[in-house]
């Protein structure tokens, strides 16, 4: 049973169209990928099921439950965990503050937040020194990982991630890749958005996207 | 309880700009605080020494009342009726001792004592100190204006009348004082006139003594336990003897012993005090053996008695009673050409001039500081908000409500503003009285100059300046000497000068509205921006 489903999803910036009737279908412990050519809408579908931006029509269905009628911000910080293309940091914290701070803003209750947090970073290898040191002193990677630790720390039902290996190296990227992988075997829904062929082979489904127009 | 941790970290983490937003808040912070510390300070002085102000407060006929009367009644083109005027006055005589002591049974008066003056020539080698030189030399015979005791003039209207109804006579080279009591001699209770030879008479004694100024004394080479001889200026065969007990000197005496040319019985030096009891038996004596006779030319009687000039006094513990005595004394029967009058109020009123001016400048500029500091902290958060937009982007694309962040920016100003308030509030406390009794003596001496140059320019007031000094401080009890105000203007320049403190409770809760005041304007600034900013265009246009 699908997790979220997009139904006839359009969204279209003033005149410009960028996506159209989008139908598409996520299913927990499942890998997926929207691929599709830059300008083909990958980032604003992103957005719309992210609930950062509304479609312009069209419904977005979580638990079969449309989204319009669960409060936006709720839904972001608690039914779906959105890693950014930028990772999106409070630079001035501690990766560690990033994850305790996700988890606030959730209103996580009844765990030692500071120690669940540690306990994530570790699972995406961040020891406790770099876990305390602020995010601007930690490599692109790193800061990939605090992302990912950041979006799994109120334990979401769904990973977004937005080119999650764009900016690492081979060997980084096949590490985040097998994060992925180990989310979706724990039954999480995870969906990457990437042009790079090499994820969407890791990928159990792929969805492309088409330039509207092209 | 997350957004109160985030905003002290966030505080922390963004040491620079929270610290000079810091400096700004307690700049104003400071500067209010001195501001509504000289304002609290003035409201304190009047509060505190209207309550502690012994008030005293004369009877006396109020001439301008009459004067507006008879003018109200002339036509249009017509002139003052100066007859009618002169024989209104004719038959005004002023209140008697048991007129003033039934006033004196007011609940409202503390203290009720009365003078009764009069002028003497002296005799046998008793001569007066005089200032005067060759032919104008004062003497026992030439002086012939009639004056009004030293201590009349200031007084409002007229204040007493030689009993008896027949008025005229010659001035005496000494002005003799009786006084009804020791709390009468006031100049003796604050301590500007000290007995050094001798002592003071009885109070109340009916027996001729008396106690001369040291000058007179000197001047005289008399010394306690001698006698002088005295006489009544029209009848120069009217002789009574005073017995000196005591020898004092007046310091205030000397500040303005420069203002007497031609008015020997005016000159505290030769002012003789003696009981009201005793002068009032020479009085009655010289009324005893009084003659009559008419001017031939203007047909008005005059008299050889003694013109006694009675006055009295009335003591109020403060500013109510003396007014609602003012009430009373209508309701007891006192006739409405009369009114109840104090200089203290007066010269109260005047020693507040360089603090209430201080504390209207101390208004305006707390409005400036107040407005140019909320205008400051504005741009600094319209400043932080933009710096910020990113943050505020991630926080609310996390699922963190507009809301949220916008409580989180106005806990963060809150808490710089609190802590620089605090902080200013503590400075403030501890230099505002220095710097409100700096700014006050400017004031002061702004406003002496200025009283100075008005005297000056009707050719009034050269004092030397150990005087000056001494005047602007009030007396240390809160009171204003009453004869000292019918000595002459000096209590006009009896300035409160310093104050002893500023901040209190009041200042503090004032304090702390300010900083909500102004946490308030700038959250609001941030508010409006944070509610306007969209997320997914502030991440949009970072990546």
């Amino acid at each position: 049973m699908a997790i979220l489903k997009l139904d006839n999803i359009c969204f279209s910036y003033g005149e410009t169209e960028v996506l159209k009737d989008i139908s598409f279908e996520f299913e927990s412990g499942k890998m997926y990928c929207i691929t599709g050519k830059s300008g083909a809408g990958k980032t604003t579908l992103l957005s719309v099921l992210s609930g950062l931006a509304k479609p312009t029509s069209g419904d977005i269905l979580y638990d079969n439950k449309n989204i319009k009628k669960i409060d936006r911000y709720r839904f972001r910080s608690k039914y779906i965990g959105v890693i950014f293309q930028s990772y999106n940091l409070i630079t001035k914290f501690t990766a560690l503050e990033n994850v305790v701070l996700s988890m606030e803003i959730a209103g996580v209750k009844g765990i030692k937040k500071k120690k669940k947090a540690l306990e994530l970073l570790q699972s995406v290898e961040l020891d406790e020194k770099e876990a305390n040191r602020r995010v601007l002193h930690l490599s692109g990677g790193q800061q990939q990982r605090v992302a990912i630790a950041r979006a799994l720390s109120y334990d979401p039902e769904i990973i977004l991630a937005d080119e999650p290996t764009g900016n690492l190296d081979g060997e980084t990227q096949n590490e985040i890749m097998n994060i992925f992988k180990a989310l979706a075997e724990k039954g999480k829904c995870v969906i990457l958005v990437s042009h790079s062929p090499s994820i969407a082979n890791c990928c159990d489904v792929n969805y492309e996207l088409k330039k509207i127009n092209a | 309880m997350y957004i109160i941790k985030n905003a002290l970290k966030c505080i922390g983490r963004s040491k620079g700009r929270n610290i000079l937003i810091g400096v700004i808040v307690f700049v104003i912070a400071l500067s209010a605080c001195l501001g509504l510390s000289i304002r609290q300070a003035a409201e304190s002085a009047r509060e505190e020494t209207l309550k502690d102000l012994k008030i005293t407060a004369n009877i006396s006929f109020d001439r301008n009342a009459m004067m507006s009367e008879i003018g109200a009644q002339r036509e249009e083109g017509q002139k003052f009726d100066r007859e009618q005027f002169s024989e209104k006055m004719g038959k005004m005589s002023g209140l008697t001792l048991e007129e003033y002591k039934k006033y004196a049974t007011a609940e409202t008066v503390k203290d009720f004592y009365y003078t009764v003056t009069t002028s003497l020539n002296g005799s046998d080698g008793f001569s007066s100190v005089t200032t005067e030189t060759g032919e104008n030399e004062s003497t026992a015979n030439n002086s012939a204006a009639p004056e009004m005791p030293a201590e009349t003039r200031g007084n409002k209207g007229v204040g007493g009348f030689g009993r008896g109804g027949i008025g005229g006579g010659m001035q005496g080279d000494f002005s003799v004082i009786g006084y009804s009591g020791e709390n009468a001699m006031t100049t003796f209770l604050e301590g500007t006139a000290t007995i050094n030879k001798g002592s003071v008479f009885s109070e109340g004694t009916e027996n001729y003594d008396c106690i001369i100024p040291s000058e007179l004394a000197e001047f005289n080479s008399l010394s306690v336990g001698d006698s002088v001889k005295i006489t009544n200026p029209n009848k120069e065969d009217e002789a009574y003897t005073l017995k000196i007990v005591g020898i004092y000197t007046d310091s205030s005496a000397n500040e303005s012993g420069t203002g007497f040319m031609g008015m020997t019985a005016s000159d505290p030096a030769n002012q003789i005090y003696m009981s009201y009891n005793a002068l009032s038996k020479i009085i009655a004596a010289s009324e005893k053996n009084a003659t009559t006779e008419s001017n031939e030319t203007t047909g008005r009687e005059s008299s050889t008695k003694l013109n006694g000039q009675l006055n009295a006094a009335y003591v109020f513990s403060n500013v109510e009673d003396y007014e609602q005595f003012a009430n009373d004394v209508i309701e007891m029967g006192l006739n409405e050409n009369y009114t109840v009058s104090s200089s203290d109020i007066e010269a109260f009123e005047n020693s507040l001039i360089p603090l209430n001016t201080l504390s209207r400048l101390a208004g305006y500029f707390l409005i400036v500081i107040l407005l140019i500091g909320a205008i400051i902290l504005i741009v600094l958060n319209i400043f932080n908000v933009r710096e910020r937009k990113y943050e505020i982007g991630v926080l609310t694309a996390m699922g963190m409500k507009k809301f949220k962040v916008a409580l989180q920016f106005l806990t963060e100003i809150f808490v710089i503003t609190l802590a620089a308030v605090i902080l200013g509030a503590g400075i403030g406390a501890v230099v505002s009285v220095p710097v409100t009794n700096a700014l006050l003596e400017n004031q002061v001496a702004a406003q002496s100059d200025r009283s100075e140059r008005i005297e000056q320019g009707f050719g009034r007031g050269q004092k030397p300046d150990s005087a000056k000094t001494e005047m602007q401080s009030p007396p240390e009890d809160g009171s204003f000497n009453p004869f000292g105000a019918f000595m002459g203007t000096n209590n006009q320049n009896a300035y409160v000068t310093e104050i002893s403190s500023a901040m209190n409770f009041t200042v503090l809760l004032q304090m702390l509205l300010i900083g909500i005041l102004l946490t308030l304007i700038a959250g609001a600034v941030s508010m409006l921006f944070i509610m306007r900013y969209e997320p997914l265009k502030i991440l949009a246009n970072r990546d």
